[in-house]
Protein backbone atom coordinates (compact mmCIF):
# COMPACT_ATOMS: atom_id res chain seq x y z
CA UNK A 1 0.00 0.00 0.00
CA UNK A 2 1.05 3.56 -0.12
CA UNK A 3 1.25 6.07 2.66
CA UNK A 4 -0.82 9.17 2.50
CA UNK A 5 -0.63 12.65 3.81
CA UNK A 6 -3.63 14.80 4.41
CA UNK A 7 -4.07 18.39 5.38
CA UNK A 8 -7.03 19.59 7.36
CA UNK A 9 -8.11 22.90 8.74
CA UNK A 10 -8.11 23.63 12.46
CA UNK A 11 -11.66 23.16 13.70
CA UNK A 12 -12.70 20.89 10.86
CA UNK A 13 -14.33 17.47 11.25
CA UNK A 14 -12.19 14.74 9.72
CA UNK A 15 -13.37 11.33 8.59
CA UNK A 16 -10.73 8.74 7.80
CA UNK A 17 -11.57 5.62 5.91
CA UNK A 18 -9.59 2.48 6.40
CA UNK A 19 -8.50 2.16 2.79
CA UNK A 20 -10.69 -0.25 0.88
CA UNK A 21 -12.15 -1.92 3.93
CA UNK A 22 -15.93 -2.05 4.21
CA UNK A 23 -17.71 0.13 6.67
CA UNK A 24 -18.67 -2.77 8.86
CA UNK A 25 -15.21 -4.34 9.02
CA UNK A 26 -13.57 -4.73 12.36
CA UNK A 27 -10.55 -2.46 12.54
CA UNK A 28 -8.29 -0.82 15.05
CA UNK A 29 -6.99 2.66 14.59
CA UNK A 30 -3.86 4.02 16.18
CA UNK A 31 -2.57 7.54 16.47
CA UNK A 32 1.22 7.67 16.62
CA UNK A 33 1.21 4.07 17.76
CA UNK A 34 -1.35 4.52 20.51
CA UNK A 35 -4.69 2.75 20.16
CA UNK A 36 -7.65 4.98 19.62
CA UNK A 37 -10.75 4.40 21.69
CA UNK A 38 -13.71 2.86 19.88
CA UNK A 39 -15.91 5.84 20.75
CA UNK A 40 -14.19 7.72 17.95
CA UNK A 41 -15.18 5.12 15.40
CA UNK A 42 -18.18 5.02 13.16
CA UNK A 43 -17.96 1.49 11.84
CA UNK A 44 -14.49 1.30 10.40
CA UNK A 45 -14.28 5.05 9.88
CA UNK A 46 -12.37 7.18 12.27
CA UNK A 47 -14.12 10.41 13.15
CA UNK A 48 -12.17 13.31 14.55
CA UNK A 49 -14.31 16.28 15.41
CA UNK A 50 -13.08 19.85 15.62
CA UNK A 51 -9.43 18.93 15.09
CA UNK A 52 -6.68 20.94 16.71
CA UNK A 53 -2.97 21.15 16.13
CA UNK A 54 -2.14 18.52 18.73
CA UNK A 55 -3.98 15.93 16.67
CA UNK A 56 -1.44 16.06 13.89
CA UNK A 57 0.35 12.79 13.53
CA UNK A 58 0.44 9.38 11.98
CA UNK A 59 -2.84 7.49 11.87
CA UNK A 60 -2.81 3.79 11.08
CA UNK A 61 -5.62 1.33 10.53
CA UNK A 62 -5.18 -2.36 11.25
CA UNK A 63 -7.49 -5.19 10.34
CA UNK A 64 -9.16 -6.53 13.50
CA UNK A 65 -7.84 -10.03 13.95
CA UNK A 66 -4.87 -10.33 11.61
CA UNK A 67 -3.40 -7.03 12.68
CA UNK A 68 -2.57 -6.29 9.07
CA UNK A 69 -1.77 -2.71 8.33
CA UNK A 70 -4.46 -1.64 5.90
CA UNK A 71 -4.10 2.10 5.69
CA UNK A 72 -1.81 4.76 6.95
CA UNK A 73 -1.97 8.50 6.68
CA UNK A 74 -0.15 11.43 8.09
CA UNK A 75 -2.56 14.06 9.33
CA UNK A 76 -1.31 17.64 9.29
CA UNK A 77 -3.64 20.13 10.90
CA UNK A 78 -3.13 23.73 9.87
CA UNK A 79 -4.70 26.90 8.56
CA UNK A 80 -4.83 28.57 5.16
CA UNK A 81 -2.31 31.41 4.80
CA UNK A 82 -3.16 34.94 5.85
CA UNK A 83 -2.10 37.88 3.72
CA UNK A 84 1.71 37.79 3.56
CA UNK A 85 3.93 40.72 4.46
CA UNK A 86 6.04 41.86 1.51
CA UNK A 87 8.87 44.34 1.47
CA UNK A 88 11.05 45.51 -1.41
CA UNK A 89 14.15 47.58 -1.05
CA UNK A 90 17.14 48.76 -3.01
CA UNK A 91 20.21 48.81 -0.79
CA UNK A 92 22.55 48.54 -3.75
CA UNK A 93 21.27 51.27 -6.08
CA UNK A 94 21.69 51.40 -9.03
CA UNK A 95 22.32 47.66 -9.36
CA UNK A 96 18.83 46.48 -8.49
CA UNK A 97 16.58 45.62 -5.59
CA UNK A 98 15.44 42.72 -3.47
CA UNK A 99 12.12 41.68 -2.04
CA UNK A 100 11.59 39.70 1.10
CA UNK A 101 8.46 38.31 2.65
CA UNK A 102 7.02 36.40 5.55
CA UNK A 103 3.72 35.25 6.92
CA UNK A 104 2.32 37.22 9.82
CA UNK A 105 1.08 34.04 11.53
CA UNK A 106 2.21 30.44 11.05
CA UNK A 107 0.13 27.98 9.07
CA UNK A 108 1.70 24.85 10.64
CA UNK A 109 1.83 23.19 7.24
CA UNK A 110 4.20 23.63 4.31
CA UNK A 111 3.74 26.76 2.15
CA UNK A 112 5.03 27.65 -1.24
CA UNK A 113 5.70 31.21 -2.43
CA UNK A 114 5.46 32.58 -5.90
CA UNK A 115 6.65 36.06 -6.73
CA UNK A 116 6.04 37.98 -9.93
CA UNK A 117 7.57 41.31 -10.92
CA UNK A 118 6.00 43.34 -13.68
CA UNK A 119 7.57 46.46 -15.09
CA UNK A 120 5.27 48.11 -17.60
CA UNK A 121 4.55 45.35 -20.04
CA UNK A 122 7.60 43.28 -19.19
CA UNK A 123 7.64 40.44 -16.69
CA UNK A 124 10.96 40.27 -14.88
CA UNK A 125 12.51 37.30 -13.14
CA UNK A 126 13.22 37.70 -9.44
CA UNK A 127 16.04 35.30 -8.63
CA UNK A 128 15.50 33.46 -5.40
CA UNK A 129 18.27 33.82 -2.84
CA UNK A 130 19.74 30.72 -1.28
CA UNK A 131 19.84 32.48 2.04
CA UNK A 132 17.71 33.84 3.49
CA UNK A 133 15.05 31.68 1.91
CA UNK A 134 12.19 34.12 1.63
CA UNK A 135 14.03 36.57 -0.52
CA UNK A 136 14.73 37.22 -4.18
CA UNK A 137 16.63 39.85 -6.09
CA UNK A 138 16.33 41.66 -9.41
CA UNK A 139 18.83 43.50 -11.53
CA UNK A 140 17.77 46.78 -13.04
CA UNK A 141 17.88 46.62 -16.82
CA UNK A 142 17.26 50.33 -17.13
CA UNK A 143 17.80 53.27 -14.87
CA UNK A 144 15.59 56.31 -14.24
CA UNK A 145 12.39 54.58 -15.19
CA UNK A 146 9.06 56.44 -15.30
CA UNK A 147 7.09 53.24 -15.11
CA UNK A 148 6.40 51.67 -11.74
CA UNK A 149 7.32 48.16 -10.68
CA UNK A 150 4.50 45.88 -9.57
CA UNK A 151 5.47 42.98 -7.32
CA UNK A 152 2.92 40.33 -6.44
CA UNK A 153 3.58 37.62 -3.89
CA UNK A 154 1.28 34.62 -3.64
CA UNK A 155 1.44 32.14 -0.77
CA UNK A 156 -0.17 28.78 -1.33
CA UNK A 157 -0.67 25.76 0.85
CA UNK A 158 -2.96 22.75 0.80
CA UNK A 159 -5.72 24.68 2.53
CA UNK A 160 -5.78 27.93 0.59
CA UNK A 161 -3.88 30.85 -0.82
CA UNK A 162 -3.38 34.53 -0.27
CA UNK A 163 -1.49 37.27 -2.05
CA UNK A 164 -0.32 40.83 -1.71
CA UNK A 165 0.94 43.41 -4.19
CA UNK A 166 3.39 46.27 -3.96
CA UNK A 167 3.63 49.02 -6.57
CA UNK A 168 6.50 51.47 -6.47
CA UNK A 169 8.79 53.80 -8.37
CA UNK A 170 12.45 52.90 -8.79
CA UNK A 171 13.43 55.80 -6.58
CA UNK A 172 11.03 55.21 -3.76
CA UNK A 173 12.55 51.99 -2.44
CA UNK A 174 16.16 53.15 -2.21
CA UNK A 175 17.38 52.59 1.36
CA UNK A 176 21.04 51.89 1.99
CA UNK A 177 22.38 49.58 4.67
CA UNK A 178 23.68 51.37 7.77
CA UNK A 179 27.24 52.72 7.74
CA UNK A 180 29.91 50.25 8.77
CA UNK A 181 32.92 50.28 11.05
CA UNK A 182 31.73 53.20 13.15
CA UNK A 183 34.54 54.24 15.44
CA UNK A 184 34.46 56.93 18.12
CA UNK A 185 37.62 58.06 19.82
CA UNK A 186 38.47 60.70 22.39
CA UNK A 187 40.72 63.55 21.27
CA UNK A 188 43.82 63.96 23.44
CA UNK A 189 43.84 67.17 25.50
CA UNK A 190 40.30 67.98 24.41
CA UNK A 191 37.85 67.09 27.15
CA UNK A 192 34.78 68.06 25.12
CA UNK A 193 35.59 66.39 21.83
CA UNK A 194 34.96 63.03 20.29
CA UNK A 195 36.17 62.02 16.86
CA UNK A 196 33.74 59.80 14.97
CA UNK A 197 34.51 58.03 11.72
CA UNK A 198 32.73 55.40 9.65
CA UNK A 199 32.62 53.78 6.25
CA UNK A 200 30.10 53.56 3.46
CA UNK A 201 28.06 50.35 3.68
CA UNK A 202 29.82 47.71 1.63
CA UNK A 203 26.58 46.84 -0.19
CA UNK A 204 26.47 50.31 -1.82
CA UNK A 205 28.22 49.67 -5.12
CA UNK A 206 29.05 53.13 -6.47
CA UNK A 207 29.47 55.92 -3.90
CA UNK A 208 31.34 58.01 -6.50
CA UNK A 209 28.37 58.48 -8.80
CA UNK A 210 25.74 57.92 -6.14
CA UNK A 211 27.12 59.63 -3.06
CA UNK A 212 25.66 59.08 0.36
CA UNK A 213 24.92 61.63 3.00
CA UNK A 214 24.93 60.86 6.70
CA UNK A 215 23.08 61.58 9.88
CA UNK A 216 24.89 61.31 13.17
CA UNK A 217 23.19 61.14 16.55
CA UNK A 218 24.80 61.15 19.95
CA UNK A 219 23.90 61.55 23.58
CA UNK A 220 25.49 60.89 26.94
CA UNK A 221 24.20 57.65 28.45
CA UNK A 222 22.73 59.58 31.35
CA UNK A 223 20.41 61.67 29.15
CA UNK A 224 17.53 60.63 26.88
CA UNK A 225 17.73 63.51 24.42
CA UNK A 226 19.72 62.88 21.22
CA UNK A 227 21.66 65.51 19.40
CA UNK A 228 21.73 65.32 15.61
CA UNK A 229 24.13 66.37 12.90
CA UNK A 230 23.49 65.97 9.18
CA UNK A 231 26.59 65.66 7.02
CA UNK A 232 26.43 65.99 3.28
CA UNK A 233 29.85 64.54 2.61
CA UNK A 234 32.79 62.95 4.31
CA UNK A 235 32.81 59.94 6.56
CA UNK A 236 33.99 61.57 9.76
CA UNK A 237 32.91 64.22 12.18
CA UNK A 238 34.22 65.74 15.39
CA UNK A 239 31.76 66.32 18.18
CA UNK A 240 32.82 69.48 19.98
CA UNK A 241 30.15 69.88 22.65
CA UNK A 242 30.42 66.68 24.62
CA UNK A 243 30.02 66.91 28.37
CA UNK A 244 33.39 66.28 29.94
CA UNK A 245 33.92 62.88 31.41
CA UNK A 246 30.58 61.42 30.34
CA UNK A 247 30.23 58.23 28.34
CA UNK A 248 28.51 58.80 25.02
CA UNK A 249 26.51 56.57 22.76
CA UNK A 250 26.84 57.38 19.05
CA UNK A 251 25.10 56.12 15.92
CA UNK A 252 25.22 56.96 12.23
CA UNK A 253 22.69 56.51 9.42
CA UNK A 254 23.10 56.88 5.65
CA UNK A 255 20.93 58.01 2.76
CA UNK A 256 21.43 58.49 -0.94
CA UNK A 257 22.09 62.19 -1.42
CA UNK A 258 18.94 62.76 -3.46
CA UNK A 259 16.51 59.85 -3.37
CA UNK A 260 14.97 57.26 -1.11
CA UNK A 261 14.95 56.99 2.67
CA UNK A 262 17.38 56.86 5.55
CA UNK A 263 19.05 53.60 6.50
CA UNK A 264 18.54 52.03 9.89
CA UNK A 265 20.88 53.28 12.59
CA UNK A 266 24.31 51.72 12.68
CA UNK A 267 25.52 49.61 15.55
CA UNK A 268 25.97 51.93 18.53
CA UNK A 269 29.45 52.80 19.68
CA UNK A 270 30.41 54.10 23.06
CA UNK A 271 33.13 56.60 23.86
CA UNK A 272 34.11 58.94 26.62
CA UNK A 273 35.94 62.22 25.94
CA UNK A 274 39.52 62.56 27.09
CA UNK A 275 39.92 63.50 30.71
CA UNK A 276 43.09 64.51 32.46
CA UNK A 277 44.76 61.75 34.44
CA UNK A 278 43.39 62.04 38.01
CA UNK A 279 46.15 63.12 40.44
CA UNK A 280 47.08 60.56 43.07
CA UNK A 281 44.68 61.15 45.99
CA UNK A 282 46.66 61.47 49.22
CA UNK A 283 44.84 64.21 51.18
CA UNK A 284 41.23 65.08 52.12
CA UNK A 285 41.59 68.45 50.43
CA UNK A 286 42.47 66.91 47.09
CA UNK A 287 39.49 64.51 47.26
CA UNK A 288 37.10 67.42 47.88
CA UNK A 289 38.56 69.34 44.93
CA UNK A 290 38.06 66.39 42.56
CA UNK A 291 34.45 65.88 43.70
CA UNK A 292 33.48 69.51 43.15
CA UNK A 293 35.03 69.51 39.65
CA UNK A 294 33.05 66.48 38.52
CA UNK A 295 29.81 67.93 39.88
CA UNK A 296 30.18 71.15 37.91
CA UNK A 297 30.78 69.25 34.66
CA UNK A 298 27.68 67.11 35.29
CA UNK A 299 25.37 70.11 34.96
CA UNK A 300 24.76 71.47 31.47
CA UNK A 301 26.78 74.68 31.23
CA UNK A 302 24.46 77.54 32.23
CA UNK A 303 23.92 80.08 29.47
CA UNK A 304 25.17 82.99 31.56
CA UNK A 305 28.64 81.47 31.88
CA UNK A 306 31.00 82.88 29.32
CA UNK A 307 33.75 80.32 29.59
CA UNK A 308 33.45 76.72 30.71
CA UNK A 309 36.28 76.85 33.19
CA UNK A 310 35.42 73.48 34.70
CA UNK A 311 36.13 71.71 31.46
CA UNK A 312 39.50 73.25 30.81
CA UNK A 313 40.92 73.09 34.33
CA UNK A 314 44.38 71.67 34.23
CA UNK A 315 44.34 71.13 30.47
CA UNK A 316 46.86 73.81 29.73
CA UNK A 317 45.07 74.59 26.48
CA UNK A 318 43.91 78.05 25.59
CA UNK A 319 40.33 78.44 26.74
CA UNK A 320 38.12 79.17 23.73
CA UNK A 321 35.15 81.20 24.80
CA UNK A 322 32.59 80.10 22.22
CA UNK A 323 29.65 81.56 24.09
CA UNK A 324 31.30 84.97 24.36
CA UNK A 325 31.99 85.03 20.67
CA UNK A 326 28.40 84.15 19.79
CA UNK A 327 26.98 86.80 22.12
CA UNK A 328 29.24 89.44 20.58
CA UNK A 329 28.27 88.37 17.06
CA UNK A 330 24.58 88.54 17.93
CA UNK A 331 24.95 92.04 19.35
CA UNK A 332 26.87 93.29 16.35
CA UNK A 333 24.19 91.97 13.98
CA UNK A 334 21.50 93.71 16.06
CA UNK A 335 23.28 97.01 15.78
CA UNK A 336 23.99 96.85 12.04
CA UNK B 1 11.22 84.20 -5.14
CA UNK B 2 7.74 85.55 -4.92
CA UNK B 3 6.38 86.80 -8.24
CA UNK B 4 3.42 89.02 -8.76
CA UNK B 5 1.10 87.40 -11.28
CA UNK B 6 1.10 90.28 -13.77
CA UNK B 7 4.87 90.76 -14.00
CA UNK B 8 5.91 87.15 -14.30
CA UNK B 9 3.35 86.03 -16.90
CA UNK B 10 4.36 88.64 -19.44
CA UNK B 11 8.01 88.03 -18.96
CA UNK B 12 8.02 84.28 -18.98
CA UNK B 13 5.67 84.03 -21.94
CA UNK B 14 8.02 86.19 -23.94
CA UNK B 15 11.05 84.27 -22.79
CA UNK B 16 9.44 80.88 -23.42
CA UNK B 17 8.52 82.00 -26.92
CA UNK B 18 12.04 83.25 -27.51
CA UNK B 19 13.55 80.03 -26.24
CA UNK B 20 11.22 77.82 -28.21
CA UNK B 21 11.51 79.60 -31.54
CA UNK B 22 15.09 80.76 -31.69
CA UNK B 23 18.01 78.40 -32.05
CA UNK B 24 20.35 80.94 -30.54
CA UNK B 25 20.69 81.12 -26.83
CA UNK B 26 19.71 84.40 -25.17
CA UNK B 27 22.95 85.98 -23.97
CA UNK B 28 23.88 85.28 -20.41
CA UNK B 29 24.41 88.59 -18.71
CA UNK B 30 27.35 87.51 -16.67
CA UNK B 31 29.70 90.21 -15.58
CA UNK B 32 32.39 87.76 -14.51
CA UNK B 33 33.76 84.51 -15.84
CA UNK B 34 32.00 81.47 -14.37
CA UNK B 35 34.06 78.61 -13.05
CA UNK B 36 32.41 75.53 -14.55
CA UNK B 37 32.60 73.66 -11.27
CA UNK B 38 30.69 76.39 -9.49
CA UNK B 39 27.98 76.50 -12.15
CA UNK B 40 27.62 72.72 -11.97
CA UNK B 41 26.96 73.00 -8.27
CA UNK B 42 24.45 75.79 -8.90
CA UNK B 43 22.72 73.71 -11.59
CA UNK B 44 22.60 70.75 -9.24
CA UNK B 45 21.03 72.94 -6.53
CA UNK B 46 18.47 74.19 -9.06
CA UNK B 47 17.40 70.66 -9.94
CA UNK B 48 16.86 69.89 -6.27
CA UNK B 49 14.85 73.08 -5.84
CA UNK B 50 12.73 72.29 -8.90
CA UNK B 51 12.17 68.74 -7.74
CA UNK B 52 10.83 70.11 -4.51
CA UNK B 53 8.64 72.65 -6.32
CA UNK B 54 7.35 69.99 -8.67
CA UNK B 55 5.92 67.94 -5.83
CA UNK B 56 3.51 70.74 -4.96
CA UNK B 57 2.80 71.64 -8.57
CA UNK B 58 2.15 68.03 -9.60
CA UNK B 59 -0.16 67.48 -6.65
CA UNK B 60 -2.20 70.54 -7.56
CA UNK B 61 -2.27 69.74 -11.25
CA UNK B 62 -3.20 66.08 -10.85
CA UNK B 63 -6.04 67.07 -8.54
CA UNK B 64 -7.18 69.42 -11.25
CA UNK B 65 -7.14 66.54 -13.76
CA UNK B 66 -9.15 64.53 -11.28
CA UNK B 67 -9.38 60.76 -10.79
CA UNK B 68 -7.77 58.43 -11.69
CA UNK B 69 -4.79 60.73 -12.33
CA UNK B 70 -4.56 61.90 -8.73
CA UNK B 71 -4.71 58.41 -7.23
CA UNK B 72 -1.38 57.39 -5.68
CA UNK B 73 -1.41 53.88 -7.16
CA UNK B 74 -2.34 55.01 -10.66
CA UNK B 75 -0.01 53.00 -12.85
CA UNK B 76 -1.23 53.12 -16.44
CA UNK B 77 0.50 51.39 -19.34
CA UNK B 78 2.54 53.65 -21.55
CA UNK B 79 0.62 54.15 -24.78
CA UNK B 80 2.56 54.39 -28.00
CA UNK B 81 2.16 58.09 -28.67
CA UNK B 82 4.48 60.81 -29.88
CA UNK B 83 6.88 61.60 -27.07
CA UNK B 84 6.88 65.26 -26.20
CA UNK B 85 9.97 64.92 -24.06
CA UNK B 86 12.95 62.58 -24.57
CA UNK B 87 12.79 59.91 -21.90
CA UNK B 88 15.17 59.97 -18.94
CA UNK B 89 15.20 56.17 -18.90
CA UNK B 90 18.52 54.77 -20.02
CA UNK B 91 20.60 51.61 -19.85
CA UNK B 92 22.93 51.73 -16.83
CA UNK B 93 26.21 51.15 -18.65
CA UNK B 94 25.23 53.55 -21.38
CA UNK B 95 24.47 56.20 -18.79
CA UNK B 96 27.78 55.63 -17.06
CA UNK B 97 29.64 55.91 -20.34
CA UNK B 98 28.09 59.20 -21.46
CA UNK B 99 30.60 61.93 -22.24
CA UNK B 100 30.19 65.18 -20.32
CA UNK B 101 28.98 66.82 -23.51
CA UNK B 102 26.37 64.16 -24.20
CA UNK B 103 25.25 64.18 -20.60
CA UNK B 104 24.75 67.93 -20.51
CA UNK B 105 23.15 68.01 -23.96
CA UNK B 106 20.61 65.37 -22.95
CA UNK B 107 19.61 67.45 -19.94
CA UNK B 108 19.45 70.63 -21.97
CA UNK B 109 17.26 69.10 -24.66
CA UNK B 110 14.92 67.48 -22.18
CA UNK B 111 14.28 70.59 -20.10
CA UNK B 112 13.89 72.81 -23.16
CA UNK B 113 11.17 70.54 -24.44
CA UNK B 114 9.51 70.30 -21.03
CA UNK B 115 9.44 74.08 -20.81
CA UNK B 116 7.57 74.39 -24.11
CA UNK B 117 5.18 71.59 -23.21
CA UNK B 118 4.43 73.02 -19.79
CA UNK B 119 3.55 76.32 -21.37
CA UNK B 120 1.01 74.48 -23.52
CA UNK B 121 -0.44 72.72 -20.50
CA UNK B 122 -4.15 73.19 -20.18
CA UNK B 123 -4.37 75.30 -17.05
CA UNK B 124 -7.93 76.50 -17.13
CA UNK B 125 -8.03 75.64 -13.48
CA UNK B 126 -7.78 77.99 -10.57
CA UNK B 127 -5.70 81.13 -10.50
CA UNK B 128 -3.56 79.39 -7.92
CA UNK B 129 -2.72 76.63 -10.41
CA UNK B 130 -1.85 79.11 -13.14
CA UNK B 131 0.31 81.03 -10.70
CA UNK B 132 2.17 77.90 -9.60
CA UNK B 133 2.68 76.86 -13.20
CA UNK B 134 4.01 80.29 -14.08
CA UNK B 135 6.39 80.29 -11.17
CA UNK B 136 7.60 76.82 -12.02
CA UNK B 137 8.24 77.75 -15.65
CA UNK B 138 10.36 80.68 -14.54
CA UNK B 139 12.47 78.44 -12.34
CA UNK B 140 12.69 75.81 -15.07
CA UNK B 141 13.92 78.40 -17.49
CA UNK B 142 16.58 79.33 -14.97
CA UNK B 143 17.68 75.70 -15.03
CA UNK B 144 17.88 75.62 -18.83
CA UNK B 145 20.00 78.76 -18.82
CA UNK B 146 22.18 77.34 -16.08
CA UNK B 147 22.84 74.16 -18.08
CA UNK B 148 23.61 76.29 -21.12
CA UNK B 149 26.03 78.27 -19.01
CA UNK B 150 27.86 75.13 -17.94
CA UNK B 151 28.05 73.89 -21.51
CA UNK B 152 29.45 77.11 -22.87
CA UNK B 153 31.98 77.45 -20.05
CA UNK B 154 33.21 73.95 -20.92
CA UNK B 155 33.33 74.84 -24.59
CA UNK B 156 30.48 72.59 -25.75
CA UNK B 157 28.09 73.72 -28.47
CA UNK B 158 24.46 74.02 -27.53
CA UNK B 159 22.11 71.50 -29.12
CA UNK B 160 19.76 72.92 -31.74
CA UNK B 161 16.49 74.29 -30.39
CA UNK B 162 13.38 72.12 -30.26
CA UNK B 163 11.52 71.65 -33.59
CA UNK B 164 8.91 74.31 -34.21
CA UNK B 165 5.70 72.75 -33.05
CA UNK B 166 2.27 74.26 -32.83
CA UNK B 167 1.87 74.95 -29.12
CA UNK B 168 -1.50 73.21 -29.02
CA UNK B 169 -0.83 69.49 -29.14
CA UNK B 170 -2.28 68.70 -32.57
CA UNK B 171 -5.86 67.95 -33.61
CA UNK B 172 -5.92 64.26 -32.75
CA UNK B 173 -5.09 64.72 -29.09
CA UNK B 174 -7.41 67.68 -28.62
CA UNK B 175 -10.46 65.65 -29.61
CA UNK B 176 -9.97 63.09 -26.83
CA UNK B 177 -10.03 64.72 -23.45
CA UNK B 178 -8.91 61.62 -21.58
CA UNK B 179 -5.90 61.01 -23.82
CA UNK B 180 -4.86 64.60 -23.46
CA UNK B 181 -4.95 64.22 -19.68
CA UNK B 182 -2.88 61.06 -20.01
CA UNK B 183 -0.32 63.02 -22.01
CA UNK B 184 -0.19 65.65 -19.27
CA UNK B 185 0.18 62.94 -16.64
CA UNK B 186 3.15 61.41 -18.45
CA UNK B 187 4.71 64.83 -19.02
CA UNK B 188 4.79 65.45 -15.28
CA UNK B 189 6.07 61.92 -14.65
CA UNK B 190 8.83 62.34 -17.21
CA UNK B 191 9.77 65.71 -15.72
CA UNK B 192 9.91 64.23 -12.23
CA UNK B 193 12.15 61.42 -13.48
CA UNK B 194 14.42 63.87 -15.28
CA UNK B 195 14.87 65.91 -12.10
CA UNK B 196 15.89 62.74 -10.24
CA UNK B 197 18.21 61.78 -13.04
CA UNK B 198 19.76 65.26 -13.29
CA UNK B 199 20.79 65.13 -9.65
CA UNK B 200 22.82 62.03 -10.51
CA UNK B 201 24.08 63.50 -13.80
CA UNK B 202 25.35 66.61 -12.06
CA UNK B 203 26.87 64.59 -9.23
CA UNK B 204 28.97 62.80 -11.84
CA UNK B 205 29.90 66.06 -13.53
CA UNK B 206 30.84 67.61 -10.19
CA UNK B 207 33.41 64.89 -9.61
CA UNK B 208 34.99 65.43 -13.00
CA UNK B 209 35.18 69.22 -12.91
CA UNK B 210 36.60 70.65 -9.68
CA UNK B 211 34.79 73.77 -8.42
CA UNK B 212 36.65 77.04 -9.07
CA UNK B 213 36.32 79.78 -6.47
CA UNK B 214 34.73 82.52 -8.57
CA UNK B 215 31.92 84.88 -7.71
CA UNK B 216 28.85 84.51 -9.85
CA UNK B 217 26.97 87.62 -10.76
CA UNK B 218 24.02 87.43 -13.09
CA UNK B 219 21.93 90.42 -13.95
CA UNK B 220 18.40 89.83 -12.83
CA UNK B 221 15.98 89.42 -15.70
CA UNK B 222 13.00 90.91 -13.97
CA UNK B 223 12.71 88.02 -11.55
Amino acid sequence: FDSHIQYERVGADVTMKCGSMDWDSAVTWTANGTDIDESHLNGSYLILKNVDLSQSGQYSCYEGSSWHLKYQTYLRVGVPPKEPVLMCRSNNYPKGFYCSWHLPTPTYIPNSFNISVIHGTREMVCEKDVFPKNRCHIRYLQLFSTVKYKVTLTVTNALGKSSTTLTFDEFAIVKPDPPESVVAKPVPNNPRRLEVSWQNPSSWPDPESFPLKFFLRYRPLILDQWQHVELSDGTSHTITDAYAGKEYIIQVAAKDNDIGTWSDWSVAVHATPWTEEPKHLTTEAQITETTSTSTSSFMPPPTTKICDKGAVVGSGAVAVCWTAGLVLAAYSILFI
Amino acid sequence: MELRAGDSWGIFTFLCAALCNLPALPALNCTEELGPGHSIQKTYDLTRYLEHQLRTLAGTYLNYLGPPFNEPDFNPPRLARAERVPSATVDLELWRGLTDNARLAANYRAYSRVLCSLRALDAQGTAELRHRLGHFCSSLQGLVLSIAGVMSSLGYPLPAGPPAQPPAQAGAAATNDFLKKMDDFWLLKELQTWLWRSAKDFNRLKKKVPPAVVTLRMEARGF
